[in-house]
């Protein structure tokens, strides 16, 4: 790894590292804790989703038998027909909530259900096989409303597990370790550069004491030479 | 915002029946052809909230346009029919690593 390249052993590096290292700590234990939260939110809402699930399939079920019973005893055209001369759409309305910074919408459905006189179509052209086909379909709305209430905040709840999973390993295995490394290497090359000046100094000592040793050697040698020929030049003279 | 439906005739009648106005009818035999255009259509509508189809139909959808269905959240499109699961099931593992749907 290009550490060396990166970060420059020096003490304010250092600290700068430090510092990052701490705020990446923060971090992921904060982020660890909202996956952990959002995981159990989304605990809750599969159980909900099972039970939708097994109603919507029942309604379904319910719904298609009694359409296939109507369509079967009246005629298609008179299905088809009861099925066009429909006023009222169901209608719904989205609000947001929010878990754990998720936002899901809340969907209400409005119109769903209505009065045997409020289908549109004639009364006494119809049979009470399509009264009963259209109510089972009004009630297989209401749970599709509910199911794509839940189905959404899955979704979208899932998708922040995993944004938020691979945050937290990015930062425990990616981040921090590169971080400690950079920390290790600084630390590190700080000590060696400490070695090689008290080395460095230790040289300098020997050398200045050897030159000094040198300096009062030659002086003596020096004050010897002089000393020897004050003497020559007092023998000369008493000569 | 209103619900939409895509399908067979068969399909979608009883969601009139319920007063749905918005749908797009696709017959069996241009299923292959037609309704990848159908699902964009509705899925690019504004006004649609939600998105009823049958799970069936979802094997005749091009593989972009499926995973845009499966994964659409505005609007969300809701399978009837069938097994239904198999692509939020994989979500769960891939997000939290276990098959929590046995």
């Amino acid at each position: 790894m290009a550490i060396e390249d990166e970060v420059k052993p020096t003490r304010k590096d250092l600290m700068e590292i430090k510092d990052r290292i701490e705020l990446s700590e923060q971090g992921h234990e904060t982020l660890e804790k909202k996956r952990d939260g959002l995981i159990m939110e989304f605990m809750e809402i599969l159980e909900e989703s099972q039970d939708v699930r097994d109603h919507l399939e029942s309604d379904y079920d319910a719904a298609q038998k009694k359409i296939n019973k109507a369509r079967a005893l009246d005629g298609d055209v008179a299905v088809r027909g009861a099925a066009s001369a429909l006023a009222e759409t169901p209608q719904i309305t989205l609000e947001s909530k929010n878990i754990m910074g998720v936002v899901v919408p809340q969907i209400e459905g409005s119109k769903v259900r209505k009065d045997v006189g409020e289908r549109g179509y004639s009364l006494l052209d119809t049979s009470a096989r399509i009264d009963e086909a259209a109510e089972a379909y009004e009630q297989l709305i209401e749970t599709i409303i509910i199911a794509a209430e839940i189905e959404t905040a899955m979704k979208k709840m899932l998708d922040e597990i995993e944004k938020t999973k691979r945050r937290v390993n990015a930062l425990e295995f990616k981040l921090i370790p590169e971080l400690k490394d950079a920390q290790e290497f600084i630390e590190l090359r700080l000590e060696e550069m400490e070695r090689e000046e008290i080395f460095r100094l230790k040289k300098i000592k020997e050398k200045k004491e050897q030159e000094e040793k040198q300096e009062k050697q030659e002086q003596r040698d020096a004050e010897e030479e002089s000393r020897l020929s004050d003497e020559a030049s007092a023998a000369t003279s008493s000569d | 915002m209103r619900i939409a439906v895509v399908g067979a005739p068969s399909f979608t009648t009883g969601f009139r029946l319920a007063g749905i106005d918005e749908f797009r009818e696709v017959r069996d035999e241009n299923k292959d052809e037609d309704l990848d255009e159908a699902v964009e259509e509705v899925l690019g509508m504004e006004d649609i909230g939600i998105v009823v189809m049958h799970q069936d139909d979802l094997d005749y959808l091009s593989r972009n346009v499926r995973e845009e269905a499966e994964t659409s959240v505005e609007p969300v499109v809701v399978t009837l029919g069938g097994e239904g699961e198999g692509q939020l099931r994989d979500k769960i593992k891939r997000a939290i690593g276990i098959d929590l749907m046995e």
